[in-house]
C-alpha cells in the first residue's frame, strides 16, 4: 500500500479493487508526480460541456445501479454502457440566483468546473475560482508537454454584453487559470494541431518545431526584461495585467525546457486539418474531438476541456430540422413542438458523445487496454432544466474507468443536492493531487 | 420616522462644524426629504426594506452619508429610471435631476471643475487594433481572424482593459504572429532595374477629345500621350501590353499601333484580330533625364469585311525598364518601408548602423514613442547574435530583432507612465505621446501616424489637438472607428452572422429560395447601411438626433429592392431620399438593428425595445427574474393564433413580468411592423399590427415615427448622455462610474448647444478630462 501511495504522489491513499495486481511501474511518469493509472498508465482527464440544460424526462436513464435503460435522448451511447456511470443529483449550488439576480447561463458555464461563485461585473474585476482541470495542471500537469489543452467550438462572440450584467469571460471559458484569470479555449482544429505537433508537412513538422522553440529562447529573454522593466513604472492594477504577460512567457519557457526533456513532438500520424473554423457545426465538433484524443493518444497531454457551446448560446441545428435557435427553445415552458426540438438536440449532443467515445475506446493505449479505460471523461451541464434555469439535478456522465478505479456499467443516485465539486475533488485525488479542498466539495465523492 | 430624521440630523449637525453643517442640513430638509420621503420611503424606510434595501436603518446622518454603496444604488436606479417601479408615482424629470445633483455633490463630492479623471488599466491591443497597427506600420494585411482568439468584451466593447487579458496561449500566438509578420514585412528582395508603369487610360488625347489608351477604335486615327520624369537617363525597354476587342470571330480589320518618343517615332506594330486579353510588343527607345513624352499612334490600315465587327485597341499599360546598362537598380516599392536605403551596404560598420537605425525606426512606431538607447541595444545583440551565424542574410537578421519588437510588452500593450503610480490622489495630465496613441486607437483603431508622432515629440500635440482630431476624422482610417464603435454599440457587427432563418421569417420551404430573399447581400448592404450613415454624420458633422429624424439613408440596388424603395440601381451604396411611404427613416427603421434585435425565427420586441433602452437612452431594464415564464406560455388556452402584441399582453398580466415590461415593450411593439428579417410588413399573418404606446415617462405614440420624434425631443437628453457615455467607454478603455457623471453631464450640455453635433461629441471626448488624464492606482 505505502508503495503504491508513494508511487501515485499520493499522501493517502484510495482503497483500489483489491483484485488489482500491482504491474510493473513507470517511474518515468510516476516521478513526474502524477495523472497516472494505478498500473502506471497515464490517467486523463476530459471535460465536455453541453449547454441550456436537457429535457430531463426523455434524458434520464430509468432504474438504478447497473440495471438501467438509457433514456430517449442518450440511445447513442447506450453501446458504451459498460464504460460509462450517470450520476442524478450533481448541484452546483453557487449558480443559484442568490442575490445576483438574473445571469444563469453565465452562472452555470462559470460554476460548473470552478464550483466558485462569479463575481457579477460586466467588465473589469471578473472574479470565479480556479477551475479543477487548472488545478490538475498546476499539480500534475509537468509529466507531459503540455500542462493543459483548451478547446472551444464556440468562437463567435456577440457583440454588446453577455448575460445580465456578466461578463462574457464567464459564459465562454470553461478552464480558469486563477480566480481572475480564464484559459482561453481555441476554436481552430488547425492551430491546435500544429501548436502539438509544429506546422509544415510531416518531415518538416518536428524540425520546425524544435527549431522555433530554440529561435524563441532569446526573444523571450528579451520580452521579459522588457516586461520586467515596464512593471517597475506600473501601479499595482497595471503590474497584475503585466503578470499574465510574464506568466505566458514563463510558461513558453518552461515548455521549450520540457522539449529538451521530452524530445520533439511525435508523429501524430495523420494530416493536419484544414485551416479555418470548419463550415458545418457537428464537423467542428468532431474535429476538436479528434485533437483532444489525438493530444491524449500522443501523451502530449492529459488534461483537456471542449466547451461545445457557451451556456445561452442560440445554436441552430439546420441538419436535423431544427432551425431555431437553441437558447430561445430551451425556454419551451411546456410547450410540445419545442420539447420535442430540444429533444433532438440533445440526441446530436449524444451522438457527439458517442462518437467521441467510440475514439476513445477504439484507440489503444499503454499496457494494452484502451484510452477510454485510463481516462475520466465528464460530460456535463450546468443546467438541468433549461427552462427554469435549475442548476441542481445537474445532466453529468462520467465515462472511463480511471484505469480501474471507477466502476462504470450504472446509474448512480447521489441524492439531491450533491455538490459537484464533490466529484472534482475526487478526480482531483485520482489525478494525484495533494489538494483536498475545491470550490464548494463538502466530502470527496465516493460512490463512482 | 419623522421624528427619526430630525434626531438624525440633529446628531450630525454636532459632529460638523456649525458653518459648513447648517446649510447642508437645510437643504436635505427642503430639497432632498421630501422627494425620498414620497417617492422612496414606503417600500425603503420605516421597517420596510422592499428588496433588501433600507434607506434609514442608520444611526445618524454621516454614516448614511458615508455609506456611498447605497447612493450609489440610489443615484443609479434614479438616474436609469428603474426606481420608483413603473407603477408608482413618478417623480418629474427636473426632481429626479435635482436629488441626482445633491448625491453627486454631498454623497460623492463630485467637483464638475475638477473631475476624476479614472483609472484606465493598460490595454492590450485587441484583435482588431492589432491587425490595423500592423498594417499601417509595416504594410501587411495579416489574417487576424484566423491567428487570433476573440476578445472578451466588457461594457459592450472589446477595448476595455480590464477584460482584455492575456493567456499563455495568445502569448504563444503573439509569438507565432510576430514571426509570421517578419517573414512578409521584411523578406529579402532583389534589386532590380528600375520599372515605370504606366496605366492605358494615363494616355490621353489632345483636348476636346476625350479618349484614352482603354479605348482607342481602329476606325479613329489618334494620338494619346502620357508625360513622365524620367530619374536616369539611357536607353529603356519599352513594353506595350494591349489587347484588340470587338469581334468574336476573327475579321479582317487592321492598324498600325506608332509609339514616339518626345515627337519622334521610334517603332510601329501591325494590330489585327487577336482574342488574348493581354499582347506585348516590346522595343528599345532613348529617354532623357527628365520629362519625356510618350505617345501611342493609332492608324487604320484595313477596312473590316462587310458584316466583320469593327476592332478596338485597349493599351493595358506601357512598361518601361531601364537604363539598360544596369548602372542603376532599385528594390521593390514596399521594400522600402522598412529598408529606407534600399539594399545592406557591404562595409560591416555601415551595416551596423544601417540595421541600428531600421530597428530605431520600427521600434519608435511599435512602442509609440521613442526607443530608449538601452533598448535598443538589446535589439542590436538580437540582430548581432543572427549576424554572426554562417551564411547569414541582412533581412532575416534583422527581422529576428523585429520579431522581439513585436511580441514585446511594449507594443502589445498600450502603456502609460506616471509619477507615483500607486498615489490615487495624484494626477497628471497624460504625456503626448500617450494621448496620441489615446487619440489614434480611439479614432483610428492604430498606432499614431508621422504627422501625430512628430506633433507628440516637438510637445505640440495638446496645442493642436482640435485641428488633429478634425484631420483624423477626414481620414480614410476613420472608417476603422465607426467599424467597431457603431459595430458593438449599434452591433452592425453581429448582422451578418446572427441566426434569422429567413425560411421560417417568410414561410419559404426551400433554403435557395429562403436566402435569395434574405441573405449574405441584404445582410452585407445593411450593415454598410448603418456604418455609412453614421459615417456621414461624422463627415458632414451633422447631428446625432438625425439617428431618429433622418429622412435619407444608404442603399444599393439589393437593398433599396428588400426595402421596396424604386429607383436604386447597381451594388455601390449611396444615399437616398425616404418618402414617408417608404416607412423608413431613422436609425431604428434600420435592417441592421432590426435584424440583431430578433429571435431566429419571429421578432423579439423585448430585445428591440431592451435595445433601445440600453444603446439609445441609457436606461438598462433590471435582469430578468429567475423562473421567468417565456412568452408562448402566454398562448396556452387562449385562441388559436394570436399576434405579437396580444401574447405580450397576457405575458405582462403577471405582477412579476409588469413592472418591467411596462418599460420595454411598448418600445418592441412599436417595430412590430418590420420582421424579424427587418422587412416591412402590414400585418401579421393577417391580423392587423398595432404599434401605438407609450414611454415610462410618460409620452405616448402611435408609429415608430412618432416614437422617434419623441426620442429626438422630449427624450434628447437621455440620448446625448447615452451616446456619451456610450464613446466615453469605447474611448477610454474603462466602463463610465459616477464620477463620471459631470464629464457625461457637461459633454451632453454642450450636445445640446450644439444641436447635437457629431464633432462636438467627439472633440467634446477628447477634450474631457478623463480622456486628458490620469490618475495613480487605488481607491479615492
Amino acid at each position: 500500500m505505502g508503495r503504491r501511495s508513494f508511487l501515485r504522489g499520493l499522501g493517502t491513499c484510495l482503497s483500489l479493487p483489491a483484485m488489482e495486481s500491482l504491474l510493473p511501474m513507470r517511474m518515468a511518469a510516476a516521478e513526474a508526480g502524477g495523472a497516472v493509472t494505478a498500473s502506471g498508465a497515464p490517467l486523463r482527464m476530459a471535460f465536455l460541456y453541453i449547454p441550456n440544460g436537457v429535457i430531463l424526462d426523455k434524458w434520464r436513464p430509468v432504474g438504478e445501479g447497473k440495471d438501467f435503460q438509457f433514456g430517449a435522448t442518450m440511445e447513442p451511447i447506450a453501446k458504451h454502457k459498460e464504460s460509462l456511470q450517470i450520476f442524478t443529483g450533481f448541484e452546483h449550488a453557487n449558480g443559484w440566483a442568490g442575490k445576483d439576480g438574473g445571469g444563469d447561463h453565465a452562472r452555470a458555464n462559470a460554476t460548473v468546473l470552478t464550483g466558485a461563485r462569479p463575481k457579477k461585473t460586466s467588465g473589469s474585476d471578473i472574479q470565479l475560482g480556479m477551475s479543477v482541470d487548472q488545478v490538475a495542471a498546476r499539480e500534475v500537469g509537468a509529466a507531459t508537454r503540455f500542462k493543459s489543452l483548451e478547446l472551444t467550438c464556440d468562437a463567435v462572440r456577440a457583440s454588446g454584453g453577455c448575460d445580465s450584467g456578466y461578463s462574457c469571460a464567464y459564459q465562454f471559458n470553461l478552464s480558469w487559470r486563477s480566480e481572475t484569470q480564464p484559459a482561453t479555449p481555441e476554436p481552430s482544429p488547425r492551430l491546435v494541431f500544429e501548436r502539438l505537433f509544429g506546422s509544415g508537412d510531416k518531415e518538416e513538422r518536428a524540425k520546425s518545431f524544435m527549431a522555433r522553440q530554440q529561435k524563441q529562447k532569446s526573444i523571450l529573454d528579451f520580452v521579459m526584461e522588457d516586461a520586467k522593466a515596464m512593471t517597475k513604472q506600473l501601479g499595482r492594477n497595471d503590474q497584475n495585467k503585466l503578470d499574465e504577460y510574464l506568466t505566458g512567457v514563463r510558461e513558453i519557457e518552461q515548455r521549450i525546457a520540457s522539449m529538451e526533456k521530452f524530445g520533439p513532438p511525435p508523429d501524430p500520424g495523420s494530416e493536419a486539418p484544414e485551416e479555418g473554423i470548419p463550415g458545418g457545426y457537428e464537423a467542428h465538433i468532431r474535429l476538436m474531438m479528434d485533437m483532444q484524443v489525438l493530444a491524449f493518444q500522443t501523451d502530449s497531454t492529459r488534461i483537456s476541456t471542449l466547451l461545445l457551446a457557451h451556456d445561452g448560446s442560440n445554436q441552430t441545428f439546420k441538419e436535423i430540422g431544427v432551425p431555431d435557435g437553441h437558447h430561445s427553445l430551451s425556454h419551451h415552458q411546456g410547450d410540445a413542438v419545442k420539447i420535442a426540438k430540444i429533444e433532438k438536440i440533445d440526441l446530436f449532443y449524444a451522438r457527439q458523445l458517442a462518437y467521441y467515445l467510440d475514439q476513445m475506446s477504439r484507440v489503444k493505449d499503454a499496457q494494452g487496454g484502451s484510452l477510454l479505460d485510463n481516462s475520466m471523461v465528464v460530460y456535463c451541464g450546468g443546467l438541468s432544466d433549461g427552462n427554469r434555469h435549475r442548476h441542481d439535478d445537474l445532466p453529468v456522465i462520467v465515462a472511463g474507468r480511471a484505469g480501474g478505479h471507477f466502476q462504470p456499467g450504472r446509474h448512480v443516485k447521489l441524492g439531491s443536492n450533491t455538490p459537484m465539486s464533490n466529484l472534482h475533488l475526487r478526480l482531483l485525488k485520482e489525478m494525484g493531487c495533494k489538494t483536498d479542498r475545491f470550490g464548494d466539495a463538502t466530502e470527496m465523492l465516493k460512490m463512482i | 420616522m419623522r421624528s427619526f430624521l430630525n434626531c438624525w440630523i440633529g446628531m450630525w449637525m454636532l459632529v460638523l462644524p456649525a458653518g459648513a453643517a447648517v446649510p447642508l442640513e437645510e437643504d436635505f430638509r427642503k430639497n432632498v426629504e421630501p422627494v425620498l420621503s414620497t417617492y422612496c420611503y414606503d417600500c425603503h424606510a420605516d421597517g420596510v426594506d422592499k428588496g433588501d434595501f433600507s434607506m434609514d436603518s442608520y444611526e445618524s446622518l454621516s454614516a448614511h452619508l458615508e455609506d456611498r454603496e447605497v447612493w450609489l444604488r440610489v443615484w443609479d436606479n434614479l438616474r436609469s429610471h428603474l426606481m420608483p417601479p413603473a407603477d408608482k408615482e413618478q417623480p418629474l424629470d427636473a426632481e429626479r435631476a435635482k436629488l441626482a445633483g445633491w448625491i453627486e455633490r454631498n454623497v460623492f463630492k463630485l467637483d464638475p471643475a475638477n473631475p476624476d479623471p479614472g483609472r484606465v488599466t493598460i490595454r492590450r491591443m485587441n484583435r482588431q487594433e492589432y491587425k490595423n497597427t500592423v498594417e499601417d506600420m509595416l504594410g501587411v494585411d495579416f489574417n487576424v481572424e484566423d491567428a487570433l482568439p476573440p476578445d472578451d468584451t466588457g461594457y459592450g466593447f472589446d477595448t476595455i482593459g480590464d477584460v482584455l487579458s492575456i493567456s499563455p496561449m495568445l502569448m504563444e500566438k503573439y509569438l507565432d504572429a510576430a514571426r509570421r509578420i517578419v517573414e512578409v514585412a521584411l523578406k529579402p528582395q532583389k534589386a532590380e532595374m528600375p520599372k515605370i508603369v504606366i496605366g492605358g487610360d494615363e494616355f490621353k488625347a489632345p483636348a476636346p477629345l476625350k479618349k484614352t489608351g482603354k479605348w482607342l477604335p481602329f476606325s479613329q486615327p489618334t494620338e494619346v500621350t502620357r508625360k513622365k520624369v524620367v530619374e536616369h537617363a539611357g536607353e529603356y525597354q519599352v513594353t506595350i501590353d494591349f489587347q484588340t476587342t470587338g469581334s468574336e470571330e476573327a475579321t479582317n480589320h487592321a492598324a498600325t499601333l506608332g509609339l514616339k518618343v518626345n515627337g519622334a517615332e521610334v517603332d510601329a506594330e501591325s494590330l489585327g484580330w487577336d482574342n488574348r486579353k493581354s499582347v506585348k510588343f516590346s522595343t528599345k527607345v532613348k529617354l532623357t533625364e527628365g520629362e519625356n513624352r510618350i505617345t501611342l499612334v493609332t492608324k487604320e490600315t484595313e477596312k473590316p469585311l462587310e458584316g466583320e465587327k469593327p476592332l478596338t485597341l485597349v493599351v493595358n499599360r506601357v512598361t518601361m525598364t531601364g537604363p539598360l546598362d544596369g548602372r542603376v537598380k532599385v528594390y521593390p516599392k514596399d521594400y522600402y518601408r522598412v529598408f529606407y536605403k534600399g539594399g545592406a551596404p557591404k562595409e560591416p560598420a555601415e551595416r551596423e548602423a544601417y540595421a541600428r537605425e531600421i530597428l530605431r525606426r520600427i521600434a519608435d512606431k511599435a512602442f509609440r514613442r521613442p526607443v530608449d538607447e538601452a533598448t535598443l541595444n538589446r535589439l542590436m545583440e538580437l540582430y548581432g547574435g543572427a549576424a554572426k551565424e554562417p551564411k547569414t542574410v541582412f533581412e532575416e537578421d534583422v527581422g529576428y530583432a523585429v520579431t522581439a519588437v513585436l511580441a514585446s510588452p511594449k507594443f502589445l500593450f498600450r502603456a502609460e507612465v506616471q509619477a507615483e503610480p500607486n498615489n490615487p490622489a495624484k494626477v497628471v495630465p497624460v504625456d503626448e505621446f500617450a494621448l496620441a496613441s489615446r487619440l489614434s486607437y480611439f479614432l483610428w483603431s492604430s498606432l499614431p501616424d508621422a504627422e501625430l508622432f512628430e506633433l507628440a515629440e516637438s510637445g505640440e500635440l495638446r496645442a493642436n489637438l482640435a485641428d488633429q482630431v478634425d484631420r483624423m476624422l477626414d481620414d480614410p482610417k476613420a472608417g476603422r472607428f465607426v467599424e467597431n464603435f457603431v459595430g458593438q454599440w449599434l452591433q452592425t457587427r453581429d448582422v451578418e452572422g446572427i441566426n434569422v432563418d429567413p425560411r421560417r421569417v417568410f414561410g419559404i420551404r426551400d433554403l435557395g429560395d429562403a436566402f435569395k430573399v434574405f441573405g449574405g447581400k441584404q445582410r452585407r448592404a445593411m450593415k454598410l447601411e448603418t456604418e455609412l450613415f453614421f459615417a456621414n454624420l461624422i463627415k458632414e458633422n451633422r447631428s446625432a438626433l438625425e439617428m431618429f429624424t433622418a429622412d435619407y439613408t444608404f442603399l444599393n440596388e439589393t437593398l433599396a429592392k428588400y426595402y421596396g424603395i424604386e429607383g436604386v440601381k447597381g451594388d455601390e451604396m449611396r444615399r437616398v431620399s425616404l418618402t414617408k411611404e417608404s416607412h423608413r427613416g431613422g436609425v431604428l427603421t434600420h435592417g441592421s438593428l432590426l435584424v440583431v434585435t430578433s429571435n431566429p425565427t419571429r421578432t423579439s420586441p423585448v430585445k428591440r425595445g431592451l435595445f433601445v433602452l440600453e444603446n439609445l437612452l441609457d436606461t438598462p431594464a433590471p435582469p430578468a427574474p429567475p423562473d421567468v415564464p417565456a412568452l408562448e406560455d402566454a398562448k396556452k388556452g387562449a385562441k388559436e393564433k394570436m399576434t405579437m402584441r396580444e401574447m405580450m399582453v397576457v405575458h405582462r398580466e403577471k405582477a412579476l413580468c409588469a413592472s418591467c415590461h411596462a418599460r420595454m415593450d411598448d418600445l418592441g411593439l412599436a417595430l412590430e411592423n418590420f420582421n424579424a428579417a427587418g422587412m416591412y410588413r402590414e400585418d401579421e399573418g393577417g391580423a392587423a399590427i398595432d404599434t401605438a404606446g407609450r414611454l415610462i415617462t410618460g409620452e405616448k405614440f402611435s408609429t415608430v415615427a412618432e416614437l422617434n420624434q419623441i426620442l429626438a425631443t422630449s427624450r434628447r437628453a437621455d440620448f446625448y448622455r447615452c451616446i456619451t457615455s456610450k464613446m466615453l467607454t469605447y474611448a477610454l478603455g474603462r466602463g463610465t462610474e459616477y464620477f463620471d457623471a459631470p464629464t457625461i453631464d457637461q459633454i451632453s450640455a454642450e450636445l445640446e448647444k450644439n444641436g447635437g453635433k457629431l464633432r462636438t461629441l467627439i472633440h467634446g471626448i477628447v477634450q474631457s478630462v478623463p480622456f486628458q488624464k490620469r490618475r495613480g492606482d487605488g481607491a479615492l
